[in-house]
């Protein structure tokens, strides 16, 4: 617990310490794909659920919160809340029909990624809103108000920095909060036992969609913050390579922890950039570390580290 | 009356695994039902509990009918039943292994407001639950194993396990299907003396058993079944000197022998 908050503690001092924009922007990418991969493992690793839905979310949020704020006229802010809105009622209708036929495993990740591909066939397709394979531009910026100067736009490693790692510190928060209680016994249950779940009187139809609705609608405010942060959208958002990056990292990291994602996202958007070689030969390392990890450290970094550890003081 | 079977069928693909049987079950009764390997007695426990779905026939508890309702409900209106081959969380503690069945209670006590037990709000409900585990862990001569693995329990252990998570659910009709199967003689005592104590808090019990020792003690009434069907229903006494049943268990020879 006190390692936990230490982490964060560092997390946060950070950019006071080190002023190197290499190392900031590496930390940005990790913390928006740490909020995929932290609510990924919300479905996969606490629930046992394995989706292939997040590319899906990832890319409709990014599409949606940029859209709103072109067309409508909505800040950054109030447009990543009818993208989250949107990515419930995705969860809902997708969840729904994949847990009434008792999709599982294999069978749940296959419909899912069916129904991620079909979203990216439309917004492919859909030429006249998402202008097709060639993308969006994003211009705009966040804001926020400060104190003296009012509502200023959020730019520079810095200002993103602390934008990122605050919206994921929240879903952890929330996360956290939420497998703290009940619902992450439930979730739990479902994940260890289904048929014996269904007996001590838990509606396990209920507690998977509930977990898939609360992991998809967190996604969306990654979705939103890539799309404003690299300035630029395509439906390459919402390829299949999407989730195999989540699911390494969250493998890599550690399942079922919530740390562990954001460890194996750190590494993983680190290693590409702290390795200088050439692409092909750093696909080839990446590929070798990942099989390693997962032969040697089933549970993951965090996982086998806590194990470690827990032996250690018995 | 509490619960009543009435002429309830399970066909299975050119097997009749039940055949048509009816019997009631009276508040803070003990039933057993016994029968040979393979005379439905399983089958007939997992309808009543919703685990599968009748072919024919009806179960009503209290009068509303429960065959086709989903498990989770029927256990919510306090029908539990336990798994012949024990079912647990291995991966989990044995305290939150009860814990975890502590959720109908949970839901009874708060409804929807257990949303505010997320950000903390519900606390004391949280704590009295944890004792509530604790008690029952107790009641269960498991209070010395509460912090183990329960992959790390014994046969037994694990048996015992799955019974205080459904005490948990606080049934008022608890369904055992072979709570005796495997034990050994200290283990079968303990699990009397418990069940023992499960009735004088007033929860009606109907048990399934081939250990016909065991039932002869605690059953209040016997029902005996064959190739699915009942054959004998009774004070226990009565219906395991009937023919019938001995024949069943033992061959035709030793009938009246």
């Amino acid at each position: 617990m006190t390692g936990q908050a230490l982490l964060w503690g560092a997390l946060y001092a950070l950019p006071l310490l080190v002023r190197s924009d290499f190392l900031l922007t590496i930390f940005i990418f990790t913390f928006i794909y740490g909020i995929l991969a932290v609510t990924f493992d919300l479905i996969f690793g606490f629930t046992g659920q394995l989706s292939m839905f997040h590319p899906a979310i990832f890319g409709v949020s990014a599409y949606m919160t940029h859209l709103l704020a072109v067309h409508a006229g909505l800040p950054f802010w109030a447009a990543t809340l009818p993208s989250a809105a949107a990515s419930v009622v995705l969860a809902v209708v997708v969840g729904s029909i994949c847990f009434k036929f008792r999709l599982k495993t294999f069978y749940f990740a296959v419909v899912t990624l069916a129904f991620s591909e079909m979203i990216r066939l439309v917004v492919m397709n859909w030429n006249s809103v998402t202008n097709g394979t060639l993308g969006l531009v994003v211009a705009g910026k966040p804001t926020m108000y400060w104190p003296g100067s009012g509502v200023v736009p959020i730019k520079g490693p810095v200002a993103w920095y602390y934008l990122t790692l605050v919206c994921l510190s929240v879903t952890v928060l929330i996360c956290s909060r939420c497998l703290r209680s009940w619902m992450g016994r439930c979730f739990g249950a479902i994940r260890l036992n289904e048929d014996l779940a269904r007996t001590l009187g838990i509606n396990v139809f209920r507690y998977k969609l509930l977990s898939f609705a609360i992991g998809n609608a967190l996604a969306s405010f990654a979705g939103g913050l890539y799309g404003y942060y690299t300035g630029y959208i395509d439906p390459g958002y919402l390829g299949i390579n999407q989730s195999m990056e989540v699911l390494a990292m969250v493998l890599l990291g550690g399942q079922g922890t919530l740390i562990g994602p954001i460890v194996g996202s750190l590494v993983l958007t680190g290693l590409p950039h702290a390795i200088d070689l050439r692409a092909e030969l750093r696909a080839v390392l990446y590929g070798a570390i990942l099989i390693f990890t997962i032969l040697v450290m089933p549970r993951g970094i965090v996982g086998t580290l806590s194990a470690w550890r827990s032996r250690r003081v018995s | 009356m509490s619960l009543e079977v009435r002429g309830l069928t399970k066909r299975f693909v050119g097997l009749i695994a039940v055949a048509d049987v009816s019997f009631t079950v009276e508040p803070n009764e003990i039933v057993g039902i016994i029968g040979p390997n393979g005379s439905g007695k399983t089958t007939l426990l997992s309808m009543m509990a919703g685990l599968l779905s009748p072919t024919s026939g009806r179960v009503l508890w209290k009068g509303r009918e429960l065959q086709r309702l989903r498990p989770d409900i029927i256990a919510g209106q306090g029908v539990v039943k336990t798994f012949q081959n024990p079912q647990v969380f291995a991966e989990l503690s044995v305290f939150e292994n009860v814990h975890v069945a502590s959720h109908l209670r949970l839901k009874r006590e708060l409804g929807l407001r257990r949303a505010l037990e997320i950000v903390g709000a519900a606390r004391d409900v949280e704590r009295r639950l944890a004792e509530r585990v604790a008690e029952v862990l107790a009641l269960c001569n498991l209070g010395g194993a509460t912090r183990q693995f329960a992959g790390n329990l014994s046969y037994g252990e694990e048996k015992m396990l799955g019974i205080a998570m459904a005490l948990m659910c606080e049934p008022e009709l608890l369904l055992l299907d072979e709570p005796a199967t495997g034990l050994g003689r200290d283990e079968i005592r303990n699990l009397e003396a418990v069940l023992d104590k499960v009735r004088a808090a007033g929860t009606t019990l109907c048990l399934v058993d081939h250990k016909i020792g065991f039932l002869r003690g605690l059953a209040g009434r016997v029902i005996a079944l064959n190739y699915g069907q009942k054959i004998a229903e009774g004070p226990p006494e009565q219906v395991l000197n009937e023919p019938a049943v001995i024949e069943a268990y033992l061959g035709a020879g030793h009938a009246r022998a």
